[in-house]
């Protein structure tokens, strides 16, 4: 298999996505024995099918369950953990320098996409997670690192730590200096942070009670969910807040939707659009389905998000997770995910 | 839905509740108490019971038309399911049950009538009363009617005015009963008040617990904690926490042509109230060496599942729900195309029934609405030791074992703290004078006179 990773990969139409979908799916079918095994359970084989649609796709519970690549031990330079913190319980999304390299081809053009469009000014860049040294498992934090490294900003800073339990701390003090200077210099920041750290960062804003007008242009980048790490405020609640005490208007606050188990994101508004609604790279394809029969649900109909990624080459490139979407004419709308699905030692919520 | 306007919970949605309509919903009900119900005999109580649960069993009643119309809707069970989880509960109201119940908890079925002696307390000189509080509270939680259902009945036995607080939208099927008694009997249905409001709302809380004298609640064990913290001072709890219950099915009754018998018993405790209630199976504990293998077993079961499925559907469950059955089976997928330690059924293009094999032992939590675990056990001492992670949250064990050795198996169970066993397909319909988590329901409910004569 050979990687190419120059330039962006242009795929204009489905024929072209299905061929590649089709060769790849060949490819890990053959190399990867859960993977095919999986895919016979259900019927299906290379030979038997036409259309990326009717690829098998693997539970987000194989990642935690088996080593879901066709790396060999030896070859295993980079794992991403679900939890970014711990092997337990966490999916494992193994990596070569070639995957990563894919990985990181697959995630900038995206990214720059939505965020950072042709009329983009020069950006400050805030991320609101530790840096890889400290959080080396987070696919999340290799994709901040990695938007640092191609952005090149003039000023930047990961503004949290990483305890000795993994758990991600943020450092306020750290990250209001640089926000007031980047205000007292007149420049827009790019500020990039999971939905608990800017809960973390406007909770602290509220407490010493300071509201800060961030320059015009100033964009947010929110992403994924809280698990446990901080107060569970509604998506809107969450950005009238960072509204409030960043001054970023909604227009300019994009959702991300990515997972250790893919090498694509979805992104829900190029910045300062009027709608909403995750649109994955043209490598990649959505779906939302029904959890009863698998099918594709209608749009307006809730389901399970299924992500086609052509960027997910040594694992498996079609993925079912286990969040919650409705479908949309624009793509999807998160809605949160599946009641906890522990294999065992679950504790007694669902009595 | 032409229900009158007698409850709280009656009101239209958009009314605003406030502490001030509870304490004068309480203090209401005190008086009508004192008026209507304080100084009725427990003949007569029993016999407006038992009239009122033979007419949920009457196809004609309006209450159940009522029930088995919305209760699809409002609680997401079948109209099949509901009927049959009715049935089981109705069935118990009568008189010989109501007998048992007050003979076994009060010892005479006089004692919440008048000072009684019974034998033994003649041979003393003692005689006894028994009386009930005031105004009982009940803090009603879940899916199921049968804890409000059960409480009101016991709370009108012991002759106290009774406020039920239902969680939200939950308040469909205890709303219908008390109408059901009120209809029965006006004068007692002004002694109950049901009302419905989200679980925390501490200003509505407050004013019911400043009333009552005695106050009921089922929930989680922290929920539990938190009620019995807020309650003032000289104020009585009964708390019903959260319970889990088991199958265990012995090899000796797997051969010949019992073992797809046993399967359709399982299924009937599977498919009960879809599995919601603390009494359901999250998992069988099924012996191996017999004749059938467990796994033999487990096919049996998805078979009888499918079966029911066409008589007593499931029904349609929020996306939620679904989407965590179509992960957690997707896991067992997994485990089953790479081993044959794992095998899973499960209904075709749906989530209404899935059943498990594991060779592992292990006790599993189900993540319920018809998911069933099967596990491989070489006897009851091993599915014991397994279940030892749940053993002080156990309710019931339904159980199949041959004659020979069923006696030496439930005294196992009792011994290991089991608080109820029953054959296997009963799991759902404890009866009438069932001790609720091993505790007498309507004793616990009451404060007692001695005289000694």
């Amino acid at each position: 298999m050979r990687l190419s990773t120059g330039g962006t990969p242009a795929l204009a139409g489905d024929g072209l996505f299905n061929e590649l979908a089709l060769e790849l799916f060949h490819l890990q079918y053959e190399r990867n024995a859960v993977l095919r095994r999986w895919a016979r359970a259900h019927g299906v084989g290379p030979a038997s099918i036409r259309h990326w649609t009717q690829i098998t796709a693997i539970p987000t519970a194989a990642f935690k369950e088996t080593d879901m690549t066709v790396l060999p031990d030896s070859e295993r330079s980079t794992v991403f953990l679900s939890s970014g913190t711990t092997l337990r319980n966490s999916s494992r999304h193994y990596h070569n320098a070639d995957s990563l390299a894919v990985y990181e081809a697959s995630l900038w053009p995206w990214f720059s996409t939505h965020l950072l469009p042709a009329s983009a000014p020069a950006l400050d860049l805030l991320v609101l997670t530790p840096s890889a040294n400290e959080a080396p498992h987070s696919s999340l934090v290799h994709m901040f690192e990695t938007i640092g490294r191609k952005h090149r900003p003039l000023r930047s800073l990961f503004a949290a730590r990483a305890g000795q339990t993994g758990v991600w701390h943020l450092d306020l003090g750290l990250a209001l200096r640089f926000l007031e200077e980047s205000v007292g210099m007149g420049r827009p920041l790019l500020v990039l942070g999971t939905a608990f750290m800017f809960v973390h960062l406007v909770d602290g804003l509220a407490e010493r009670k300071i509201q800060i007008a961030l320059p015009d242009g100033t964009r947010v980048l929110e992403t994924g969910g809280y698990k446990g790490r901080s107060r569970t405020l509604e998506k809107a609640e969450l950005h009238r807040l960072i509204s409030d005490y960043l001054g970023v208007p909604s227009s300019h606050i994009v959702c991300e939707y990515g997972m250790a188990e893919l090498s694509s994101q979805g992104y829900d508004r190029v910045v300062g659009s009027p709608t909403r609604g995750f649109r994955f790279p043209p490598w990649a394809r959505m779906q939302v389905v029904s959890p009863e029969t698998g099918l594709e649900v209608e749009p307006g109909e809730p389901g399970l998000i299924r992500v086609f990624d052509l960027a997910n080459i040594y694992s498996s490139l079609a993925v079912q997770t286990e969040d919650l979407a409705i479908r949309s004419a624009e793509g999807c709308e998160l809605i949160g995910r599946a009641p906890e699905t522990e294999a065992r030692g679950c504790s007694l919520l669902a009595v | 839905m032409n229900l009158p306007n007698y409850f709280i919970a009656d009101l239209p949605p958009e009314a605003e509740l406030s502490p001030t309509m509870v304490t004068e919903a309480c203090q209401a009900l005190k008086r009508n108490r004192e008026k209507f119900l304080a100084h009725r005999s427990t003949a007569h109580l029993v016999a407006v019971l038992v009239r009122v649960g033979s007419e949920w069993l009457e196809p004609g009643s309006p209450f159940r038309k009522l029930a088995l119309e919305y209760g699809p809707v409002a609680l997401g069970f079948s109209r099949e399911t509901l009927a049959r989880g009715l049935d089981a509960l109705f069935r118990e109201f009568t008189p010989a049950n109501f007998e048992c119940l007050l003979e076994q908890d009060l010892g005479h079925l006089g004692r919440l009538d008048t000072l009684v002696a019974a034998p033994e307390e003649q041979r003393q000189s003692r005689a006894v009363l028994a009386r009930g509080p005031e105004l009982l509270a009940h803090i009603t939680a879940g899916n199921l009617p049968n804890p409000a259902i059960m409480s009101i009945t016991l709370g009108l036995l012991a002759r106290s005015a009774q406020f039920v607080k239902c969680a939200t939208a939950r308040s469909w099927l205890p709303r219908l009963f008390a109408h059901s008694i009120y209809q029965a009997e006006p004068k007692l249905g002004a002694c109950l008040e049901v009302a419905e409001w989200r679980g925390g709302n501490t200003a509505l809380e407050s004013a019911m617990f400043e009333e009552a004298d005695f106050v009921t609640a089922t929930g989680s064990d922290e929920t539990l904690a938190q009620l019995a913290q807020r309650l003032p001072a000289g104020k009585r709890f009964l708390g019903y926490g959260h319970k889990v219950s088991f199958g265990y099915v012995a090899a000796g009754v797997l051969s010949g042509g019992f073992a797809r018998r046993i399967a359709a018993l399982a299924a009937a405790d599977v498919t009960a109230w879809n599995q919601l209630g603390c009494l359901s199976p999250h998992l069988l504990y099924v012996q191996d060496g017999g004749t059938l293998p467990p796994v033999a077993f487990a096919e049996l079961l998805a078979e009888e599942l499918q079966e029911r499925e066409l008589i007593e559907p499931r029904g349609p469950q929020p996306v939620e729900i679904a989407a965590a059955i179509a992960s957690r089976r997707s896991i067992y997928q997994l485990r089953a195309a790479s081993s044959d330690e794992t095998r899973l059924w499960a209904s075709p293009d749906s989530t209404a029934w899935t059943v498990v094999w594991e060779a592992d032992p292990r006790f599993q939590f189900s993540c319920l609405h018809r998911f069933i675990y099967v596990k491989t056990v070489r006897n009851l001492a091993e599915a014991l030791q397994h279940a030892e992670l749940v053993r002080d949250k156990v309710s019931t064990v339904g159980l199949a074992a041959p004659a020979e050795d069923i006696q030496a198996h439930a005294m196992e169970l009792a011994r290991w703290g089991v608080a109820r066993i029953c054959s296997l397909g009963k799991m759902q319909c404890p009866p009438l004078s069932w001790r609720h988590d091993g505790r007498p329901a309507l004793g616990d409910l009451l404060s007692w006179t001695d005289w000694e004569m």
